[in-house]
């Protein structure tokens, strides 16, 4: 098989696929384009995707391959949906990233954490299958367990759960700010001009006070 | 406790004072008692790690009862934080227990302080995936073509349940060469976990037939853990989860393996 052909043949197995495509999937269907080989194929479609300037790449999504469209287009797809765009809520968001990092936990854990009660919120998740039920903790009352689905690595156009920031690196960030936040208002206090009429007391800023004249005359 | 600099404080909520209406309130709906404790420790500039409680408490039930003005129901885990609030506060002004010294003495802050650090981080990850480019909102894949049964003659149908319990006896006479072996060890297998065993099976790929799924992940399979998996399937197809389907040949009789497909689920 020709180079060309293998590379329409998985271009078209991509657009034709309703979920992400493994390796093992693509290579038992077209066993030219082995695992190892694959890498190189997928990079090689999306560097043609990039030089012509198409309006998708493939993505690497829950450990397949996946044909999106690109952020920048999201406006106008949004008009072709049939449903209203995926919301997810700020509990929703804080409860999926509790469970993404610390599955499998049952749902007093994830209250804990949280400071609320998350009944309401668990129930939309694991209706939109974002989370599952993973089993149960053996302690008295078995309680259940959830975790993330490969549709919230798919949702959230994940690789893996690894690609994550680590936790460590979020707590350096919060630190940063923090940082940023303390060095902040004394950088502003130096980088505002008093050119506020109102309250600035400029008589040492020979400009300000000629600009105001100007202004005033 | 009255402070020196309880001014400078910005309260929580304020009185918008543009001469407009009186009892217009600037209320910012927090996710909860965490999450108003940390608005109020960034508002007031305060380190996490040495937690002002007496003043965080005053202003926390300051928060309160402008609910309460407003006619609002504070949920009862607000309630619960503020006596916990309370709580640490009157354990903060009792005098240390000359008994313990120094080092084993607890701060009786410390798990609040461990609980708002930790919610904090996991509010900065959700701030971030709520960031990351969502599938159906900022980015969309191609729907893919639909599965649905080709035409005549190769056309799958769904199965009886003779062709189904014969594909039963044939794995368990298999299961039964297996365990000629006499391997003794003792698994319990559950019908729930099997029905999550084959519900990742089918998360993995659409279609699995069905021999593929009776058989254990690792090929093997016991007797207990057919019978469990078969219930398994029976319970998941009940519910609608899953379905069971065989190819008709030329005369139109059942043939070939029987597949089960997981059904998709109606958009949310």
């Amino acid at each position: 098989m020709d180079p060309t052909e293998r590379r329409r043949i998985l271009e078209a197995l991509l657009l034709a696929s309703p979920e992400p495509l493994t390796a093992q999937r693509i290579a038992r269907i077209v066993p030219e384009l082995s695992v190892r080989e694959l890498d190189g194929e997928i990079e090689a479609l999306n560097a043609e995707y990039e030089a012509t300037g198409r309006a998708f790449r493939v993505e690497e999504i829950g450990g397949g391959y996946q044909l999106r469209t690109l952020p920048e287009l999201a406006p106008w797809l949004a008009e072709l949906q049939p449903a209203p765009p995926l919301r997810l809520s700020r509990p929703a968001l804080e409860t999926l990233a509790i469970v993404a990092y610390k599955q499998p936990l049952t749902r007093a854990e994830i209250e804990h954490v949280r400071g609320v009660d998350v009944g309401a919120v668990l129930r939309s998740l694991l209706e939109r299958r974002l989370v599952r039920i993973a089993g149960h903790r053996e302690v008295p009352g078995r309680p259940i367990l959830y975790a993330t689905t490969r549709r919230f690595l798919e949702v959230f156009g994940l690789a893996e759960l690894g690609d994550l920031p680590t936790l460590r690196e979020i707590e350096e960030l919060l630190r940063e700010r923090a940082a940023d936040a303390v060095e902040e208002p004394a950088a502003l206090a130096v980088a505002d001009p008093p050119d506020d009429d109102g309250l600035g007391l400029d008589d040492d800023d020979d400009e300000d006070d000629v600009d105001s004249f100007a202004r005033s005359h | 406790m009255p402070s020196a600099d309880a001014e400078a404080q910005a309260p929580a909520f304020e009185p918008i004072a543009d001469g407009r209406s009186a009892c217009q309130v600037r209320l910012t709906l927090f996710e909860g008692p965490l999450d108003l404790l940390l608005h109020l420790i960034r508002e007031n500039e305060l380190e996490i790690t040495d937690l002002p409680v007496a003043q965080v408490a005053t202003q926390y039930l300051e928060y309160l009862d402008v609910l309460r003005e407003l006619h609002l129901d504070v949920a009862a885990e607000y309630l619960v934080m503020a006596a916990t609030l309370a709580w640490i506060k009157s354990r903060m002004l009792l005098p240390a227990d000359s008994e313990l010294g120094e080092a084993e003495e607890i701060d009786p802050r410390a798990e609040l302080i461990a609980r708002l650090l930790e919610y904090q981080r996991f509010k900065e990850v959700a701030d971030q995936l709520g960031r990351l480019p969502l599938l159906g909102r900022d980015v969309f894949a191609p729907p893919g073509v639909e599965l649905e049964p080709p035409a005549e003659g190769e056309r799958e149908i769904e199965v009886g349940l003779l062709e189904l319990v014969e594909a039963l006896r044939r794995t368990l006479r298999q299961a039964r060469a297996s365990e000629a072996m006499h391997e003794v060890v003792t698994e319990a297998v559950t019908v729930r976990e099997r029905m999550v065993a084959v519900i990742d099976a089918l998360e993995q790929s659409e279609v699995v037939e069905l021999d593929a799924l009776l058989c254990g992940p690792d090929g093997r399979s016991s007797r207990s853990l057919v019978v469990a998996t078969f219930l398994a399937i029976l319970e998941l197809a009940r519910t609608a989860a899953l379905r069971i389907y065989q190819s008709l040949d030329a005369s139109g009789a059942p043939r070939g393996p029987i597949r089960v497909r997981r059904v998709a689920p109606a958009p949310a």
